[in-house]
Formats: structure tokens, sequence, C-alpha cells
């Protein structure tokens, strides 16, 4: 089973449906209840009127019969609402082995909507966002909404650099019902000006989840000589030697990671790394063990 | 150390290739993508170490290789003590194998005193026998056994060949670089004045070359020889043929000595000549009497003198019918065929008889009966005589074509093949006529320029003469005669008419030979018959495409052309005395009688004072030569050569570079 969720064997799939499909089907899919209550069929609880309440949710049936005033409640099942924010900045596009940042996010993304729509019955919905915002699809359960998201996903070619702060304002702007917010970025810039960006996400009684996207080299570069890299973002040439790749580098990419995932917790967020050459499960683990905690 | 071609260490220069490859063009490596910059620092390193050499062991085995492949090639060598050999010389036995050795016990006596000296030889010490008369013939290699040299020796035996002392002192000259050790050169000869060269700086010997002579003669002895006969190699008339012979005393008192004529073993008459001291005397036989086909005959005389075996001079000679010339001429030309065969029958003792056939009757004549044809001035042929014309010659045939007025019209001469560019009708220009200006002696036809003196010409056809030899000119250099072989046979051209309208030759003198020759030369008869000397070449073919089989068969009966050399040979060397018969590419059959260079007969020897300067100098009019031998010189260097440990560390570097090489690369394509 773990053979299918290898990003390697991933990437020979052609379609990210079949991709979704493919990751879900091989996960436990578990069965749960909602969170939240809702106004669906399945009776709940009755609780005592208290002004202010909606008259139409007044069970009339018990009025007649007690003369108390009670509102009927139901157990809702497609309360939770997931929203995707994909990072689709150049940066996303490097890549060591055969599977990209970018194809990574797109197989994380399209396996969380195919289990939040298939079988979890939460609305999803997808921002994809580089130094702005370049597509938004609302959060919704109708028909053809996987499709929608996993078109979109498509379309979301890396390109322009990553920028947390431009786009925020419109996050904000698309996120007032509360669920659950992952964002999937690789995350380079200052941990203090991420968080801080994405911190008021929180404020609206949102989920907010981090999944940091990095592929094996970028935690440890292999550099056999001096080499001239290129930013994928920038363009700009630095000359690197094969020592401050092993030594410097490292020990500063170490601590972009520790200080992303302290500060995130810090401020009542999850932070989860993701490295491309490991299997997609542990998206979709952290996924369900959220939703699990907000049962 | 030295080089034998050192220009070539400049290929050294080539090991900048691999240094810029490991070097510059390591440098020039693409940048690298990468997600974003934001952790890394800019770190440049010295340019030294940036630019460091890779892999530097590949770097140096590449670097070897090209140096030691120039080297290689460059040809190294160190000097080196040449090898020397037990006894530190080799005993060099040359024993003369010349015609004059047949002259009383000289060849046993020379044979004898080198098994003298042979025995005489130091334990261990090398030998090598050599036996010359024109060429050198190495009978052993360098070998201390003593039978083998010794049956070397008494396995020489006389030869037919004119002795050269120079080409003896060439064969030592190359043996002396080849061996690079002292020599003992003993020479056994009768030492005959003959066997000179021509410049004495010919007899020059290397310095490590030390000279003995052994003569086994030592005054000139009288003799008598004959040394020439004049005959012809076919005889038509007997009542005509001439015999005329030359007999020669050397170191002689005057004396009557009785020539005689002798045809296949029987003589047929005797003349008695008076010789005169140290001089010649000539003697003509009247007839030659031969019967039909070639006979084998000779000349004598009964010298009775120590050298028997050059009183007979063989020659051949063949009886054959007057042979058959067919004349093609156009029915209006009635007096070329009048001027041709009567010039032919004045000259050639009956040897041809003209037929004439005009181009109209000339049509299905077979062509093989006739010795040659003549086409004159004939302005078209039936395009099946032409065909058969032109195999006919490509088969051995010769044709005369005389290109007149009427040949002019057509354009094209027949079989010769080649287009008329221009009729030339001089009688219209100021001169009146022209002469011819230029004609090749040593072409037979042509004859000497004096030949044509006062011959006028009145019209000559200009053609292209890019594709044949041009024997004789007119003076405003428009070919005359112009020479074209075509298969195994010949056509000539005469760019004129024979019938005494477009010029007046026929009426001249000089047609008489013209035409005899002509005759001659393209029926071949000049070729058949008669003697030639020992060394001489004989032309087997005449064309190299032909490769039809030549068969030689030698006066011992054997046939000494293998296979290849009959289909292939052009020439073959007459080696012996005696009489060769042959069947030559043409068809035909020849004999002839092969007799020793007259030289030899001459047995004055070397003067005392000749080989003394021989002996004592070694090399006259060399540096080499004139510099007295030290005891204590240097000793002989060899250079030996160390290109062959070069090509080998070549092959080891070549290894070594692809082992690690393919190792590297690996490598580079893992990193990819």
């Amino acid at each position: 089973m773990q053979r299918f969720l290898d990003p390697s064997v991933l990437g020979a799939i052609s379609g990210l449906d079949l991709v979704a499909k493919t990751v879900v089907d091989g996960f436990v899919a578990g069965l749960h209840r909602s969170p939240d209550f809702g106004f669906s069929q399945e009776f709940a609880e009755y609780r005592a009127y208290t002004p202010g309440d909606d008259l139409r949710h007044v069970d009339w049936n018990v009025f007649a019969r007690t003369e108390r005033a009670y509102l009927k409640r139901y157990r809702g099942e497609t309360n939770s609402l997931l929203t995707i924010l994909l990072d689709a900045s150049n940066s996303m596009n490097y890549s060591s082995h055969a599977v990209s940042k970018m194809d990574y996010a797109r197989f994380t993304a399209a396996s969380l909507f195919y289990l939040a729509i298939q079988n979890q019955r939460d609305a999803a919905g997808l921002i994809v966002f580089d130094d702005e915002v370049r597509n938004y699809i609302r959060p919704s359960t109708r028909q053809g909404q996987l499709h929608r998201l996993l078109s979109g996903l498509e379309l979301a070619e890396p390109r322009a650099r990553t920028d947390f702060g431009k786009p925020l304002h419109h996050f904000q702007e698309f996120l007032r019902r509360r669920g659950l917010v992952l964002i999937l970025s690789d995350f380079y810039e200052s941990p203090e000006k991420i968080l801080r960006t994405v911190e008021p996400l929180r404020f609206h009684g949102n989920e907010v989840v981090l999944f940091h996207i990095l592929d094996p080299e970028e935690i440890r570069p292999r550099l056999d000589e001096p080499a001239i890299l290129v930013d994928l973002e920038t363009r700009e040439r630095i000359e690197v030697t094969p020592e401050y790749a092993r030594d410097e580098y490292g020990k500063k990419i170490d601590a972009h990671i520790e200080a992303l995932r302290d500060g995130a917790r810090s401020r009542g967020m999850d932070y989860f790394l993701l490295v491309t050459d490991q299997p997609l499960d542990a998206a979709l683990r952290e996924y369900l063990s959220i939703r699990q905690g907000r049962d | 150390m030295g080089f034998l071609a050192p220009w070539f260490l400049a290929g050294a220069v080539a090991v900048g290739v691999p240094l810029y490859l490991h070097l510059l063009r390591r440098h020039t490596t693409n940048p690298q993508q990468f997600s974003s910059l934001m952790f890394f620092e800019q770190r440049t390193q010295s340019s030294v170490r940036h630019r460091r050499l890779r892999y530097l062991l590949l770097l140096s085995l590449r670097l070897a290789l090209l140096v030691l492949l120039a080297l290689a090639f460059a040809g190294p060598y160190i000097n080196e003590p040449a090898a020397s050999t037990p006894g530190g010389k080799l005993l060099l036995l040359a024993i003369d194998e010349s015609f004059s050795m047949r002259a009383g016990t000289r060849l046993s006596d020379a044979k004898r005193e080198a098994l003298s000296v042979l025995a005489g030889r130091s334990v261990g010490e090398r030998g090598q026998i050599l036996a010359f008369g024109s060429e050198v013939d190495a009978r052993t290699q360098p070998v201390d056994d003593a039978g083998t040299l010794r049956a070397a020796i008494e396995s020489i035996q006389p030869g037919d060949s004119l002795g050269s002392f120079g080409e003896l002192a060439h064969a030592v000259r190359s043996i002396s670089d080849n061996i690079r050790a002292p020599i003992e050169l003993h020479v056994f000869s009768d030492m005959q004045k003959a066997g000179m060269p021509a410049s004495f700086s010919e007899l020059a010997l290397p310095a490590d070359v030390t000279l003995i002579l052994h003569p086994v003669v030592k005054d000139t002895a009288p003799n008598w020889t004959v040394e020439s006969v004049n005959t012809p190699g076919q005889v038509f008339d007997p009542k005509k043929a001439r015999v005329q012979a030359v007999v020669a005393g050397y170191g002689t008192p005057a004396a009557m000595r009785t020539v005689s004529l002798v045809v296949n073993g029987k003589t047929v008459a005797s003349r008695t000549v008076e010789v005169p001291a140290s001089g010649r005397a000539s003697v003509e036989f009247q007839s030659l009497d031969v019967p039909y086909g070639f006979s084998r005959c000779a000349v004598k005389i009964d010298s009775a003198d120590s050298f028997p075996a050059d009183d007979t001079y063989l020659f051949a000679s063949g009886r054959f019918d007057p042979e058959r010339v067919l004349l093609v001429h156009e029915s209006t030309d009635t007096r070329s065929a009048v001027y041709f065969s009567d010039a032919l029958s004045a000259a050639a003792e009956s040897a041809f008889n003209v037929e004439s056939l005009t181009v109209e009757r000339a049509a299905g004549v077979p062509l093989s009966p006739y010795a040659f044809v003549v086409l004159s001035d004939v302005a078209s042929l039936p395009s099946s005589f032409e065909n058969d014309l032109l195999r006919y010659v490509r088969s051995g045939g010769g044709v005369l074509i005389a290109a007149g007025t009427s040949t002019a019209r057509r354009g094209r001469v027949p079989v010769f093949g080649e287009n008329i560019l221009q009729p030339r009708y001089y009688s219209s220009d100021p001169a009146r006529f022209m002469a011819v200006a230029d004609s090749d002696s040593s072409y037979p036809p042509a004859g000497k320029i004096e030949q044509w003196d006062g011959v006028r010409f009145y019209y000559a056809a200009s053609v292209d003469p890019s594709n044949s030899r041009v024997v004789a000119r007119l003076t405003d250099q428009t070919p005359l005669l112009l020479d074209k072989k075509i298969g195994e046979g010949r056509a000539l051209l005469f760019a004129s008419g024979l019938d005494n309208v477009t010029n007046d030759f026929p009426l001249h003198p000089a047609f008489v030979p013209f035409a005899e020759q002509t005759a001659r030369y393209l029926s071949g008869t000049e070729r058949r018959g008669g003697s030639r000397m020992v060394d001489s070449f004989l032309e087997l073919r005449t064309a190299k495409e032909q490769a039809v089989s030549v068969e030689v068969v030698d006066p011992a009966g054997r046939r000494p052309l293998s296979l290849k050399e009959a289909t292939s040979a052009q020439s073959y060397k007459l080696t012996q005395a005696g009489f060769y018969e042959l069947h030559l590419a043409n068809g035909r059959q020849d004999l002839i009688g092969v007799n020793p260079d007259r030289r030899e007969s001459d047995l004055a020897v070397i003067p005392p004072d000749v080989l003394a300067l021989w002996k004592g100098g070694r090399s006259p009019g060399s540096q080499e030569a004139t510099a007295p031998a030290q005891p204590g010189a240097r000793p002989l260097m060899k250079p030996r050569s160390l290109s062959w440990y070069a090509m080998l560390l070549v092959l080891a570097a070549a290894v070594a570079e692809s082992v690690l090489a393919s190792r590297y690369l690996g490598m580079q394509r893992q990193e990819e």
C-alpha cells in the first residue's frame, strides 16, 4: 500500500483525480461525525428556547403538548470547511528528483480534496497565490466541486515570487467562515513575517495548518565542487562552496524550520514538514487527526 | 640520446588540449538552479583554488600519453657500443663468378684459396660468403658454422655476367651498415680490369673494413675471341644473307685464325683471317643457308688459348617466306601501291610482298596472313573491314595509315581514332611547301633528320597528337609521323600521302629506308632472332593491359617465369649464355642467342698500383678513408632505438587513461 503513496510513483500518473483517488483509497478512510451541529435531518437533541433564537427551529409539536418552547437540533455531517492555500511561486518548481515541490503540493492538495469531499462530505475550496491571489475557488459541496478544485490545481503553474504580505487581506476576505485552513508552501520568507501574515486567519476561528514542503536537497544540499547557484524566483546568482553548503546552510535551514514550527505552535497553529521524497500519507494523517481533534 | 625525427617532438604541444579540458573548460560549468538563495551567502573562492585542476591523475596520464606519443614518433635512440662479434670482426669472403673466371682454373683456384682462408679462421669467428659478377649474391648469412661456409664456397659455379668490383664495394658498404662490426673482406678474383667501375670512388669501403685481395692470376693472358657478329635475324633469300664477324685479340701476337660458321651444330663455312697483334679482323660469309624456321647458329674461331669459352658467338636466324603486306587504296589512286612496293622490294631483300586492293574489294579479306596493313589515303572503309582491322591491330598487328586529301574529307583517321583538326594545303601559302623540321632519330622509321633533306610537303593533315608519340614534324610544327599503341599492336600515321601528289617523298631516296624500316617495325621482324648480351633485358609485351601469357625457356630448358610473371612481366633479364626460346604475347615465337659481354674476354688485370691504392686507401676520395685508424679510438657506437619502449609506455598510459576516465565518467553521470 505504501507504494501507492510514494510521490515518485504518483508522478507517473497523469491525472490529479486519479492521483487523489489512488492516495485516498489506499489510505484508511475513517467515518466520523461532524464536530459542529447543523441543520440536516438526523435528530440530535432539544434545547430550551431563549430569546433571539430563530422561531423556525421551534418544535411546535412539543410546544402544543407541553406549552414549552424547545428548539429541535440535528446532527450535521458537512459543516466542516476545508480551504487550501497553495503557494505557486517559482521556488516551488525546484526538484532534485522525479517529483518537484509543486507536484508534491498538487498531489497533497488533490488527495486532501478527495478525502474531504468524497469521504468526509466537507466543503472544500482553493486559493492559489504567489505574490498575489491567482485563483480562488469558493468552498462548496456542490456537484462537480472536486473537479473544479482539481482543475484549479492543474492550472496552478509556478511563476513569480512568494509574498505572503500582499495577498493577505484577500485571504481575510475569503475566509470568513470557520473551518480548516491548510497552507502548502516552501515558506521562503522570514518565519516572523509568515506567522504574522497567517495569524489573522486564526482569529476567525479557523484551524490553520502550515504544510512546509521542501525537497531533500533543500534540507541537505550536496555540492562536490564550487558552483554557481541561480535563484529560481529572483534569478540572482551566487557562488557557493561545498563547505558552506554542508555546514552553514544546514544550520540555517534547520533554524528556519525550527523557528517556523515553534512560532506556529505558539500561535495555536499546526506545522508540518513534508519532504518530497516521503509518502503522502503523512499529510492525510495530519489532516484527519486535526479533524478528530475538532470532533 | 638522440632522435631520428626530432621535428615530431613539436607534437608535444598537444598537451595543451588536456590542460584546457581539465582547467579552463571545467571553469565554464553551467550554473545550477536552486529554489531560493535565502540561506546562502556569497563565498567566492580564490581563483587559483577555484580553477584547480580536477582529476590530477587523469590529467597526468593524458599529458604523459601525448608526450610519449610525440617521443615515440620522434624516434629516440641511444648510442651503445656495437655488438661485438666473437673474434671482434666478420670474415667476409667474396668470390668472383664472372665469365672470365671460366678461363683456365681461375674459379677452382679462387675457391681453393677461399677454403684455405676459411680454414685459418679463429674459433667462433663468424663468416659470410659472397659471390659476385654483375650482381652480388650472398650465399650465406653471417654464421660461424664451418660446414655451411665450406659448402657455400664449393657450390659457386662460373657465371656468364660481367664482373663488377663497384657492385661488390656497394654490397660490402650495405653489410657494414647493417652489422656495425669490423669486417675482414677477402676478395678472390682474377682482378680483371674490365670489372673496374667508371669512377674509382665507387670502390670506397667503410673504415672498419679491412680489404685483403687474393688475385688468382698474376699476368695478363692472351686471348682471341669473336667479338661481334652482324647477321639478319630473319633470312628470306639465303643467297642475299650475309654474316659478318669481328675477331679480336687481347694481348695476342699477330696470328692466322680460322673462323667457322656453324648452323644447328654443323659447320657450313670456314674462313681464315689474319688477326693483327692485339687487334681486330673482320670476316664475312657470303650466304647463310639455314632451313625454314629458326636455327641455332654460331661463329667459332680456333683460338687455342686458355679461355675457350669466348671462342663461340651465338646467334639465332630464322628463314621465312617473304611476308605479305596488304595495301588498301582508293580506286583512283594507282600510284601509291607502286611506289611503296617498289621501295620495299628494293630495300628489304624480298622480305615483303605487297598486295594492293581497292577499298571496295577489301571487305571480307582475312587479315591474319599479313605482316602489316597499309591504308593509303582512303576516304572511307567498309565498317566490317575497319572493325576487322582494329581487332587485327589490337591482337598485335601493325598498320601504316597515310592521311592524304581523301582521308581529310572523312574528318577522322580510321583505326588511329583521332580527328583531323585541319587539312593544310601549303601550295597556297607563300612558302609553297613545308619541309621536315624535326625527327626522332631513335625511332627506326623516322631515321635521321638528314634523311628528309629536300623532301617537299604540299599538304599535311593536322591531327591531335595528345594521345600519340610524334616522331617527325614539319617546319610549321604540324605532326608528320605519329605512333600509337593500340592493344598489342601499333598504328603509324603518316599525315600526308604516298602518291607523289601531296608531297614528293616517294621520289626521294629517303623513301626506301623509310618504307623498309616501317615494314620491319610494323611487322616486328626487327625484334626477332639475332643475338643479345647477358644481363640485357628482353621486352616481353608492349601493353600492360593485355594479360596474355608469355613463355621463356632458358638455355637449360627451364621455364624461369612463374605463372604470375608470365601474365604480368614486362621484361625479362637474360642471365645465362645460350639460346632462349620465347613465346611472346602477340603469339609469335622467337629464338635468340645470348652471349657474355665481350669485355670479359679482355683478360688484362688491374695494375698493382691501383690495387694497392684500393687496399691502402679503402675509400679513396672520402674523408673517412683518409683518416688514419687509431688504436685507442672510440669504439664503434650503434644506435639502439627506444621507439618500441616508448610505444609500450604509450599503450600502458592509454589503457590506464581509459580505465580512469571511464571511472570518472561514471561518477559524473551519477552526479548528474
